[in-house]
């Protein structure tokens, strides 16, 4: 456990020092500040704008926050041979792959409650109350994050970070519409041939095997006020941990076959 | 009886290159394709046996490509054998026991550019589970050790490569290790930096530390090798003890004379393999002690005055070229 924690710690320390982080979480905000401009120019709407559009920003730059920094996690200490030091050291590959992952999940989460803290603030001036579902939202735009990053983390352990890039991307649209692709079927009944059928059968394959991250966007509660239950969160949260844990094994076997050159 | 601190039995690595090095991680997959000859590898080390006692400073040497850094990398587990297996400090490799008493610097090392000299042997440190007490000590000591104080408040991004392979050797001794692995540990150094790194050498020997390192630079080889391997092809040409494969007969002799005028110098020079003239005076020559006696005498009746003889024995960068030229030959 020390050197997982020892490989977060310094994973979080070296984001926080990074300029790209402060540029992130800059444009993030000033995001923020565009939504605050365009909300109030709306009549009588600007609470659920804010909300509407605020949530959807933070939900949006998180996870391509998480994308980026995902893919290059594991490629960046490759590239620059920092793993090379590390590897040696008295440690398992998954302890190494665990502190990355938790590193960049801290990192995130400092992120996302920022983000989160500043469009709370803005809802308060405005409306007075966000409302707890306000809180539940930004927790499920997280768990969403963490989700995304153990995905980027699979196709990252074999494959270049633009190709992981890609396929991660791929999959955070799959998830978001895995309703949508489950029931899809091209063409209407009477015109469908072997090749729709397949095309068909192979989509929906797709969105069996893809997180369903549809349960995360939680928007339309929020924006109507509607507090979403205890049983809802706990359950997408233990969900998306049971995700996190797949992909984690996932990237941990591939990891620890891998060669170092 | 002499125990091993590290060896190595057979140990070999080959490397699926192109589409086929994506396959890795499924190995039947890729060894199929192999055989229907869809890619190609290439065997980076074919076969390396060794053993490296303990207390001693092993010299790892050999031409760009042969083999050594790939080698260095399976005793540290960032590569996996091929082939073959080998041990570390009596365990097998991969140990974590046997990691947590072992240091290594790898070739043109990189580092964790956001920290600080102490933060940087800290985390080291850690992953080392040592208590924050023996970090701070251990990290204050070796950053006077290696000459960085002055730089110590500067993040390693300022480092220039000299310092970088100073910090690096720091980070490999932050465990006060028994086994130290150092790949090319004089790269990037100036003359006083080299001298500085003979001198660790050197001390980690006196505490009884084993050495085991890689280097071009054969003059610092031979200063403080106790035994070298030298590695061409993937393979090793050479093992031993640095007095036992550079204690062959003596080569040739090189003769210096003065005072010989142009008719002594033909005379002279006939007997000789090679004449040079530098400064009034003649070096000479020659291959056997049978040759010297007779030369010498023929010089000093045609009036010359010897000032020197010098039997010339093989040195290790000619050991190095005879064993790299025989394989490339080969």
């Amino acid at each position: 456990m020390i050197p997982t924690l020892t490989i977060a710690r310094n994973t979080f320390r070296e984001a926080v020092r990074n300029r790209i982080f402060a540029a992130s979480i800059f444009f993030a905000l000033a995001m923020l500040g565009l939504v605050l401009a365009v909300s109030s120019a709306s009549l009588h709407e600007e609470v659920r704008l804010m909300k509407d559009v605020g949530l959807f920003l933070i939900s949006i730059s998180a996870v391509f926050i998480a994308i980026f920094t995902g893919v290059t996690l594991v490629y960046k200490e490759l590239e620059r041979k920092t793993i090379y030091t590390v590897m040696p050291k008295p440690i398992y590959r998954a302890q190494f792959l665990a502190g990355k992952y938790l590193g960049l999940a801290m990192t995130m989460f400092v992120l996302v409650l920022t983000m989160g803290a500043v469009l709370f603030a803005m809802l308060q001036l405005v409306d007075g109350d966000p409302g707890v579902e306000m809180v539940q939202a930004f927790w499920l735009v997280y768990v969403e994050v963490l989700i995304v990053m153990a995905v980027a983390l699979v196709f990252s352990s074999f494959s270049t970070p633009f190709l992981s890039g890609l396929l991660t991307l791929g999959t955070f649209v799959c998830g978001r519409f895995v309703d949508v692709l489950l029931n899809l079927r091209l063409g209407e009944a009477d015109e469908r041939t072997p090749l729709t059928e397949t095309i068909s059968g192979v989509v929906r394959f797709i969105a069996q095997v893809t997180p369903d991250l549809s349960i995360y966007n939680v928007t339309p509660h929020v924006v109507y006020g509607h507090p979403l239950s205890a049983d809802f969160v706990i359950q997408a949260s233990l969900t998306g941990l049971a995700y996190i844990g797949i992909g984690f094994v996932i990237s941990a076997i591939l990891f620890a076959r891998r060669d170092f050159v | 009886m002499t125990q091993v601190a590290l060896s190595t039995t057979d140990i070999a690595k080959t490397f699926n290159l192109g589409f086929l090095g994506a396959l890795r991680p499924f190995k039947f997959l890729a060894q199929r394709m192999q055989l229907k000859g869809i890619a190609h590898s290439v065997e980076a080390v074919k076969s390396i046996s060794l053993e490296v006692n303990a207390g001693e400073i092993f010299g790892f040497l050999g031409p760009n490509g042969a083999g050594k850094t790939t080698t260095i990398k399976m005793l540290m587990g960032l590569v996996h054998p091929t082939r073959g297996t080998g041990t570390l400090l009596g365990a097998p490799l991969g140990d974590r026991a046997a990691r947590a008493r072992l240091g290594f610097l790898p070739e043109h090392p990189y580092f964790y550019e956001h920290l600080k000299p102490l933060e940087f042997l800290d985390f080291y440190g850690r992953l080392f589970r040592m208590t924050a007490r023996e970090r701070k000590q251990r990290a204050e000591y070796l950053v006077d050790r290696v000459g960085l104080r002055h730089a110590v408040d500067r993040p390693l991004r300022k480092y220039s490569k000299g310092m970088i392979q100073r910090i690096g050797i720091a980070q490999a001794l932050i465990n006060e290790p028994d086994l130290v692995v150092f790949d090319e540990p004089m790269s990037g150094l100036d003359p006083m930096g080299r001298k500085d790194v003979r001198d660790i050498i050197f001390e980690l020997r006196e505490k009884g530390t084993t050495v085991f390192l890689s280097s071009h630079i054969l003059q610092d080889v031979e200063m403080i090798c106790d035994r070298v391997a030298i590695v061409v092809d993937g393979r090793i040409r050479s093992e031993g003890a640095l007095e036992d494969l550079l204690e062959e007969p003596i080569q040739r002799y090189e003769v210096v004379f003065t005072g010989l005028d142009n008719a002594a110098l033909e005379v002279v020079g006939a007997l000789a393999a090679e004449t040079r003239a530098v400064a009034g005076r003649h070096t000479f020559t020659v291959e056997t002690d049978r040759d010297l006696d007779a030369f010498v005498r023929v010089a000093q009746d045609a009036g010359g005055r010897i000032v020197s003889a010098t039997p010339i024995r093989q040195s290790l960068e000619a050991l190095f070229v005879a064993e790299a030229t025989r394989a490339e030959d080969a």
